[in-house]
């Protein structure tokens, strides 16, 4: 925990002296100002528009939960309640070098579960391939290894935020096709940020705002990049010390124990999410 | 005795990554076979992790209970880790039949875990009754905060390592009047008509309608 909280510290550091550096970007300066509200987007969407979607899957019990919410959202017998997957026309899934079984537990939502739900729901299944619409899995070098000496995380974090850029930043999505070979397809930014930690997620949180307060590609004046943090179901009295450290960082923080939206006023509680 | 043609299972799980042998001690032992065969239940499975010594001490166990069971009725197997998963004994436990052709009669039993929530939330949604032992050599104490929140609530029985007999009294109380997950969230009032994580979403894109 140390370990990670020094790396944290670091990044948090460089964060400051940026921000600083960019006080000609003042205006921008309520990304994260700490006493803001959290407020809900007011602009209107556009469904017809391309829209993607970035979930960081965190590894072993984030990347369980995660799934799970997902499919709970995904299933709700309450259509007006329910996740439309098809709402989002590319969803790009982080995951932490190595992690294979994050990998592939994206991979067979996407190519099952997805497909699952909607015929048990719908009754139908659903074969046009372009609006069921794209994803891609990447991966980033972790914050932190296991039994990594200390002194050199924040390097190691320093990579990884340069790995989340790389992701944050991605215009063109690679596809393995069947018979033609691989096809390109242009992305913009991420619209909408879904992550439940760890310090993977941390990181690429805070490369977000770094980006929007430079307004990089039109980050923040074009709406860009909205974060949803969920705080773990297993956490009851206090916050994860990723959640400690987002909670005033992130657009929206939804804890799943009611008891938890007394910590800070941005704490929000929408029911059991898993 | 012969054996009964009901089939009724305990499946114990420790989890994958802390090692938990106490909680494998504590289901090997006299008192809790007996309260076990007390309960009409003829299958105890330990899954007791892949720790160094976990088979040994799993063994030395069943090695130590040899005469006890014996008498019993219950069976007793163990293995270290599924790279399947868990599902499989989960409902076991449950009394949900892996084959469609036997013809075996199966009744619900129940799980013990680990506080691992990863495991808590399995046995929720398949609903099977489930007691939960936190460990108490963990230094973060979050599974213990999750353990009490939940018994609070009548989805689990909080188990402890020296009561675990208690723990499977509680538990076949429990049978009568089990909660399902998930939670419907209707005491919510802001959860009404709003929906949780899919509302969220939404709101954060401005698909309002």
């Amino acid at each position: 925990m140390a370990v990670m909280r020094l790396a944290l510290v670091t990044l948090v550091t460089i964060a400051i002296g940026l921000l600083t550096f960019g006080g000609y970007r003042l205006s921008r300066m309520h990304i994260i100002h700490p006493g803001r509200r959290k407020h809900v987007r007011r602009k209107r969407g556009d469904k017809q528009k391309p829209t993607h979607l970035l979930i960081v899957l965190g590894s072993g019990g984030h990347t369980a939960e995660m799934i799970a919410m997902l499919f709970r959202a995904i299933t709700d017998p309450d259509p007006t309640k329910r996740l439309d997957w098809t709402n989002y026309t590319h969803r790009t899934w982080v995951v932490s070098s190595g992690d294979n079984i994050s990998a592939q537990r994206a991979k067979t939502f996407e190519e099952k579960t997805v497909r699952f739900a909607e015929e048990v729901i719908t009754g139908k299944t659903q074969n046009d391939k372009t609006r069921r619409g794209t994803y891609d899995i990447c991966t980033v070098p972790r914050a932190r290894e296991i039994h990594q000496p200390i002194h050199t995380a924040p390097i190691s974090s320093l990579r990884c935020m340069k790995a989340c850029y790389e992701v944050l930043t991605k215009r063109t999505v690679e596809e393995k096709d069947g018979e033609t070979g691989t096809t390109t397809t242009k992305v913009d930014l991420p619209d909408l940020i879904l992550c439940n930690g760890p310090a993977t997620a941390t990181i690429l949180i805070f490369t977000t705002i770094l980006l929007r307060l430079f307004d990089f590609g039109g980050a923040d004046s074009r709406g860009k990049m909205r974060t949803v943090y969920v705080e773990s179901w297993a956490r009851v009295k206090k916050l994860s010390l990723s959640g400690t450290l987002l909670s005033r960082v992130v657009d929206r923080f939804l804890v799943q124990w009611p008891q938890l939206e007394k910590v800070n006023e941005r704490l929000e509680y929408r029911g059991v999410l898993v | 005795m012969a054996p009964t043609s009901t089939k009724k299972t305990c499946f114990l799980t420790v989890g994958a990554t802390a090692s938990f042998l106490p909680l494998v001690s504590a289901a090997l032992t006299t008192d809790f076979l007996a309260a076990l065969s007390k309960h009409g239940y003829s299958d105890l499975i330990i899954q007791y992790g892949s720790v160094a010594d976990g088979k040994e001490h799993f063994e030395q166990s069943m090695t130590e209970t040899e005469s006890q069971r014996k008498k019993s009725i219950v069976n007793v197997r163990g293995f270290a880790l599924d790279p399947a998963g868990l599902g499989a004994y989960m409902r076991e436990a449950k009394g949900i039949s892996a084959s469609k052709a036997s013809r075996e009669k199966l009744e619900e039993g129940v799980v013990i875990s680990h506080a691992g929530s990863g495991t808590i939330l399995d046995a929720l949604r398949l609903n099977v009754p489930l007691i939960v032992v936190p460990n108490p050599t963990l230094l973060d104490n979050h599974q213990l905060e999750l353990a009490e929140a939940l018994a609070e609530q009548g989805y689990v029985v909080h188990g402890r390592l020296d009561a675990l007999v208690d723990a499977l009294e509680a538990a076949e109380k429990m049978r009568q009047r089990s909660r399902e997950w998930p939670p419907i969230n209707s005491g919510v009032h802001r959860v009404v008509n709003v929906g949780g994580l899919a509302g969220v979403m939404d709101e954060e894109m401005g698909f309002l309608d």
